[in-house]
């Protein structure tokens, strides 16, 4: 690769491109086919979330943190209020963090399935896209029935949950598990082991671990590296580590470990992962309790500052908080998993093909709005 | 002093315990109020665990884990300082979560801390500015090592009228993007950086958005910008 010298042209992919997975420009100098630099340009999306979060109250910072990552707005929402609670140092009811498990871990299936399905779409797999959005409906209709909404929930509050779970939901769940879990397999028949699927992927962009950490990258792109490293093990909050459930990473078993295929794979287990713990935490949920009975009336942190780690479905979501007791936040920063994976990008592009391009970018699942917040 | 201070935690925990957190927000002075908070943890704590096991066993537990959190910073801190002498500030009270560095020793200590096979910090997690008021700016590093499992943060002060921070782009790569982001809020100069640009904001944005003393512009590229409402209209 790179022994072809012609003339080299700049390239612009975005920012309105359907391969991008939103507000994405890409930059790219290629010679002839092969392309020699990336360079991302970002912010299309910035909304100026950490500048609002100095001007509004600690509950008001919730709906904000839905418009991050819009695909996985449970795990941001669960990362904001473990924060706040650490800070505060508030004990959660038992049920609550049961609950908060639950639509954390669907949501972690949801995000997972609508990665995997557009990067079908990517490298040009129509059908198994269908197929994912079919059951990730499931999953987004239950969510509908916990809190009312789809896509931005608003569900997890600071010391507890919006609504209670409502009568059914855990036969739901249970009905929608049972049906979910042979999917899985139909999804490996379609594309995981498709050959087409695994020419465009296997030994593609590959990701050496070392880089990896180097440049911050973590989730399932880290651990698709053989790297393993998830904060629900290693770090466990809320209730994680009442559960027995594996940590997969990438093996290389079609091609080199950390290439596009190992990353599309390691997702692909982290939801049957997903499946057991959720398996889990209905099994436990308790009966009775009340929800709301640990939230504040005033969210007014004692003065200190508190960086707290989560895993959201992107990799490590983490919130920097610094309070001076007030009922805003002095500072809010948002550590967000997406803007890193991009971040390397250049770096495990060069050499390939533009149409490889568009698979490495696929395989990183970034998600804009939590790039630019 | 000692006794009166001990009657005011006790109070403030009593009465956080039944639910009034104010009791403990509103003590002025800061070492009583962050005794008091670690007071009411404890005394939750022991609560809690008094239902299943005897009270004196997790009392002494919730000692012995504070002790363990505490010296991760105190402890890289004095290996710092043994290193490069001066370069570690003391700050009362806030030595256990984070190492204040000298910024004339940043560009040492920054290799030192990933080259150094005690140390060994490989993974830089998270920059954040923050702008401190009185002129002072700071940037906040956390870091993580990935073999030894062990974190700490760093925080380095710079005056805003004049803000340089050695660049340490080079040695962790994600810096790259971090730093620009800093740069892009608060206009902090990392001497070093390789293209040190606007990251979020466009080219021609003017001003720092997150300083506290930042003024919106009326308008941008003619376009008006629409005014603050300050309540509910």
């Amino acid at each position: 690769m790179g022994i072809i010298h012609g003339e080299e042209m700049v390239l612009n992919i975005g920012p309105q491109h359907p391969s991008t997975h939103g507000v994405l420009r890409l930059k790219v100098r290629t010679d002839g086919e092969v392309v020699s630099d990336i360079y991302p340009v970002i912010g299309y999306l910035h909304r100026s979330f950490e500048k609002h979060c100095e001007n509004v109250t600690y509950e008001q910072v919730i709906p904000y943190t839905d418009r991050c990552d819009y695909i996985a707005s449970m795990n941001n929402n669960l990362g904001y209020a473990v924060t706040v609670e650490e800070l505060m140092g508030i004990e959660v009811p038992e049920k609550v963090e049961y609950i908060r498990v639950i639509v954390s871990e669907f949501n972690r299936i949801a995000s997972h399935l609508l990665a995997l399905g557009t990067y079908g779409l990517d490298v040009g797999a129509f059908t198994p896209f269908l197929y994912m959005f079919r059951d990730r409906e499931r999953i987004l209709d239950m969510f509908e029935m916990v809190c009312g909404a789809r896509l931005l929930y608003n569900y997890i509050w600071v010391g507890g949950v919006s609504h209670d779970l409502p009568k059914g939901f855990v036969e739901t769940a249970y009905q929608f598990l049972d049906y979910f879990e042979p999917q899985v397999k139909e999804y490996n028949n379609l594309l995981t082991y498709n050959k087409i699927f695994v020419e465009r992927t296997a030994d593609v962009g590959v990701l050496p671990p070392d880089v990896a950490i180097n440049y911050g990258v973590t989730g399932p792109n880290l651990r698709a590296s053989g790297v393993k490293w998830d904060i629900r093990k290693d770090e466990p909050y809320s209730i994680y580590d009442k559960f027995d459930f594996d940590i997969p990473v990438g093996r290389g078993e079609l091609g080199t470990i950390g290439d596009c295929w190992d990353r599309y794979w390691v997702r692909m287990r982290e939801i049957e992962e997903s499946v057991k713990i959720l398996r889990q935490a209905l099994k436990g949920l308790p009966k009775e309790g009340d929800v709301h009975q640990a939230i504040p009336k005033k969210i007014r942190p004692p003065k200190g500052s508190i960086y707290k780690r989560t895993e959201s479905p992107r990799g490590d979501l983490a919130f920097y908080i610094t309070s001076d007791g007030k009922p805003k936040p002095y500072r809010l920063k948002m550590r967000s998993p997406a803007f890193t994976s991009l971040s390397v990008l250049n770096k495990i592009s060069r050499g390939w093909m533009l149409s490889d391009v568009i698979a490495i970018l696929g395989s990183l699942d970034i998600v804009l709005g939590e790039i630019d917040r | 002093m000692t006794d009166d201070r001990d009657k005011l935690i006790a109070e403030a925990v009593e009465k956080a315990l039944k639910g009034d957190m104010d009791a403990i927000n509103g003590i002025e002075d800061r070492v009583t109020r962050s005794k008091a908070k670690a007071a009411l943890h404890k005394a939750k704590k022991a609560a809690k665990a008094a239902e299943l096991t005897s009270a004196d066993a997790s009392e002494s537990d919730a000692v012995e884990n504070q002790t363990e959190t505490i010296s991760t910073n105190q402890k890289i801190a004095s290996i710092i300082d043994g290193e490069f002498p001066g370069s570690v500030v003391a700050q009362e009270g806030e030595s256990e979560e984070c190492i204040y560095i000298q910024s004339k020793f940043w560009e040492k200590v920054a290799s030192f801390l990933r080259n150094n096979a005690v140390l060994d910090f490989d993974s830089l997690q998270c920059v954040t500015g923050m702008d401190m008021g009185e002129g002072i700016l700071e940037v906040r590093y956390n870091f993580h090592s990935m073999k030894l499992r062990h974190s700490i943060e760093i925080r380095i002060s710079t005056p805003i009228e004049n803000p340089h921070i050695y660049s340490i782009e080079q040695i962790w790569r994600i810096g790259d993007w971090f730093e620009r982001e800093v740069y892009d809020m608060f206009g902090i100069l990392f001497t070093g950086h390789r293209n040190l640009k606007r990251m979020l904001l466009p080219d021609d944005w003017e001003g720092f958005p997150l300083r506290k003393d930042y003024e919106t512009p009326q308008s941008y590229h003619g376009i008006a910008v629409p005014k603050v409402k300050e309540e509910w209209e």
